[in-house]
């Protein structure tokens, strides 16, 4: 089974390439060894965060339209919901995270079992890092109430393993579908936002005009989204359920994406970024 | 340990399946995280500036007095802001009081020391998240002073060369008591923790770590030890692991650096009654529950002269970790002594198996005391390799049962081995379906813990010298010690 994703996934990707895509032009990006590989290498701060509800809401791509969206698991933050103002509505509320001080708020659709039932995820982890080819002392913290989405909510074929991917629990094994996993691991969700910002818009309602992927061959960010950002990935953990006939709830798991809303403590997410990346330290390992 | 398992028995069923490879197929990133059809953005919020990138800490005062000693609360109202004005040498004298900080050290050689261990506290509150956290500053010292109620640890080191924590009482802190990650050259002493689900103390990716823990006491934490890819003159001695689900747990695993885990000694502890339900607990510290000394997946050992008694399980327990979800191949014999910094260099291996299973080999296991375990005394396990493969060995010590039967005269440290290994065996897998009936975790933030025993404080802390940790010597003469007396 996992190898034939593979090989489809690869031809898929010929096929594209022979396609000459349009939607190139939006990332770039390598594969990325370093994070498939043990963690202990790689600067990082990681925040652990329960479920904390779920709606039909999207602040993002669906503002001020409550219960219009499909359904998506936030984490973190308690009051989000289809309202994108930001202020002290959020920045007072409680967080379902270990680490209190991250208010910021995280979401992804459901996962459905074949009958369509949500399953209840068990956790979800961040890790925030340097992307790829930049400068440690350059990332600076998200500006207050910045979105991002990482992954593409209306794909109809399989997204980059980079940005959106199934692993067993943090093993380094990357697939383009759910897959089966041990009965001691968990089945987990990947999605890596952007990192490199353009400097002006906090969002780009629903689109990532604003944002851009780090890369090696730019030495970082490209020059028309210079501001380095730390780099998300988020991991949401189910339990080893039978990987078939999965779906999301905003469709197949092609369509796998989250969203992140920038409502830390901004003072914390400032020092995590200081101290954490900037000097270039592993301030905590989830696995 | 840090690791979230929930294990059941049809893990052992899969075990079957360990030597199936997969390959790590990173297909090359081609696609695009295009937009969704959302409605075009017209009058998004514009930011004003980018943020001007913020600097860590940084001295803003010169210290205070001529003796080099920054008093709190006298000289500043808080110790975070003591710390920042510190320079390299100077000593942060704290009074009693509470103090709810979670305070970050980045200058080198400074000393945060209490004037009283049980009046100075720092308490998170269950909103912080760690009491102290040393970030890469070299030779600092944290001593006399309790650590209480974080959502991460009450004392962390992340890659410190030279490190110290004396006279620390770390209690009910979210995941370890003291924390020394990527640290080398390090030394935790006079300490006490309970009430972390994790370890009360610990000491993992490091090789060669050049670390002693001596003269702790650890209770009614997970694992009263967890030293994950640790090893490398890293010495346990003189210290007390008791009522905690497990007791002294190093393991291999390559979710972290610097596997497998190895060479540590583990020397004159007491180590008892760890069976302990009420605890938090991760995962794999329910696994391990009842064990008094465990090594799943360690590798060249030394474990003697400790005296171990009341165990559920074993005593002295040598057994495999089976790791689902690896992240690189299991290391070859000949890679186990290359050093962590080394290993930070190479990426991982192109192909390996979904799941690994570390075995716990060539250990040495002398000399102790071991009694009273419900399942053996000692015990040694292997289940992808035979275990009278693994080449670990027991001798001189004073046990009632072994698994299998017959221990020290299978597998002798001097001299060659003879006997039945198929006799009495432990059966390990077991443990797996044991967890499904295991006591829960009990949250650390309302797990009942009792109060810690009178505790020493340092001798002299208001007048004491500052001793930076920059000359840690771990230089321990296993010869003179001596199997502790049992506590009264």
């Amino acid at each position: 089974m996992k190898r034939f994703r593979s090989a489809a996934l690869v031809a898929t990707l010929l096929v594209l390439a022979a396609c000459g895509s349009s939607a190139q032009s939006n990332v770039t990006r390598d594969p990325d060894p370093e994070r498939r590989g043990p963690q202990g290498r790689l600067a990082q701060f990681v925040v652990q965060c329960d479920l904390s509800h779920v709606a039909f809401d999207d602040p993002l791509v669906l503002p001020w339209q409550p219960g219009k969206s499909h359904l998506h698991l936030f984490f973190g933050n308690n009051s989000v919901d289809s309202n994108p103002g930001y202020g002290d509505r959020l920045l007072n509320a409680n967080t379902s995270c270990e680490q209190r001080r991250d208010t910021a708020s995280y979401w992804a659709p459901a996962l459905l079992d074949p009958t369509g039932r949500a399953i209840e995820p068990t956790s979800m982890t961040a890790y925030y890092r340097p992307g790829q080819g930049v400068d440690h002392e350059e990332i600076v913290a998200y500006p207050e109430g910045l979105m991002l989405i990482g992954g593409d909510s209306a794909s109809q074929q399989s997204q980059s393993t980079n940005i959106v991917a199934w692993s067993c629990g943090t093993g380094a094994v990357r697939e383009d579908a759910p897959l089966q996993c041990g009965a001691s691991s968990t089945l987990r969700m990947i999605v890596t936002f952007p990192d490199c910002w353009d400097g002006e818009r906090l969002t780009g309602f629903g689109s990532s005009a604003h944002a851009r992927y780090s890369s090696v061959e730019a030495n970082g960010c490209p020059d028309s989204h210079p501001v380095v950002l730390p780099q998300l990935t988020i991991g949401i953990d189910y339990p080893p359920v039978d990987p078939t006939d999965l779906s999301l709830s905003s469709g197949g798991v092609e369509t796998a994406h989250a969203d992140f809303w920038n409502v830390w403590d901004q003072t914390k997410l400032e020092g995590e970024v200081a101290n954490c990346l900037n000097r270039n330290l592993v301030c905590g390992v989830s696995s | 340990m840090k690791r979230k398992l929930a294990v059941a028995l049809t893990a052992v069923l899969t075990l079957a399946a360990c030597g199936s490879s997969a390959s790590n197929d990173a297909a090359p990133a081609t696609e695009a995280a295009v937009a969704t059809d959302a409605p075009a953005a017209t009058d998004a919020p514009a930011a004003t500036d980018a943020p001007a990138a913020t600097d860590a800490p940084v001295e803003t005062d010169p210290p205070t007095g001529a003796d080099g000693v920054l008093r709190v609360p006298g000289d500043f109202g808080a110790i975070q802001e003591a710390v920042d004005a510190a320079a390299p040498g100077d000593l942060v004298l704290v009074s009693p009081g509470t103090y709810n900080e979670a305070v970050n050290v980045v200058t080198d050689e400074i000393t945060i020391r209490g004037t009283d261990r049980a009046g100075v506290v720092l308490d998170g509150e269950f909103e912080l998240d760690n009491g102290i956290r040393v970030l890469g500053a070299k030779g600092v010292v944290v001593e006399n002073l309790t650590t209480q109620n974080y959502t991460s640890n009450g004392v962390f080191f992340t890659s410190a060369i030279g490190y110290r924590a004396s006279y620390i009482t770390a209690i009910r802190n979210g995941d370890y008591g003291i924390y020394a990650f990527d640290s080398i050259n390090g030394q935790i002493d006079n300490s006490y923790a309970s009430g972390s689900p994790d370890a009360g103390f610990y000491i993992g990716q490091c090789f060669p770590c050049d670390s002693i823990i001596d003269n702790v006491i650890s209770e009614h934490n997970g694992l009263g030890y967890s030293g994950t890819n640790a090893g490398g003159n890293l010495v346990i001695i003189n210290s007390t692991f008791r009522y905690n689900r497990a007791g002294i747990v190093p393991n291999s695993g390559s979710y972290e650096l610097c596997y497998p885990e190895r060479d540590t000694t583990i020397v004159s502890n007491i180590v008892h009654s760890n069976n302990q339900a009420d605890t938090p607990a991760i995962d794999v510290a329910i696994l391990a529950m009842g064990n008094g000394i465990l090594a799943p997946g360690g590798i060249d050992n030394t474990i003697t002269k400790n005296l171990v008694f009341d165990h559920d399980k074993t005593g002295i327990g040598l057994v495999p970790f089976l790791e689902e979800g690896a992240n690189d191949d299991l290391p070859t014999p000949d890679e186990w002594d290359v050093g962590c910094a080394e290993q930070r260099e190479e990426p991982p291996a192109d192909e390996f198996p979904d799941t690994l299973l570390w075995e716990a080999q060539n250990n040495r296991v002398t000399l102790n005391d071991v009694s009273d375990s419900r399942v053996a005394d000692i015990a040694v396990e292997g289940v992808g390799m035979a275990t009278e493969e693994l080449g670990n060995c027991w001798g001189g010590n004073i046990f009632g049962t072994s698994a299998p039967q017959d221990l020290e005269n299978l597998a002798p440290c001097e001299g060659e081995g003879s006997g039945d290994w198929t006799l009495g065996v432990l059966n390990v897998l077991t443990w797996l379906a044991d967890v499904e009936t295991a006591p829960p975790s009990v949250d650390y933030r309302e797990a009942v813990i009792p109060d810690p025993p009178e505790l020493p404080n340092m001798p002299d802390a208001e007048t004491a010298p500052v001793d930076p940790a920059i000359n840690i010597i771990v230089d321990v003469d296993l010869d003179a010690m001596v199997v502790p007396d049992k506590p009264a």
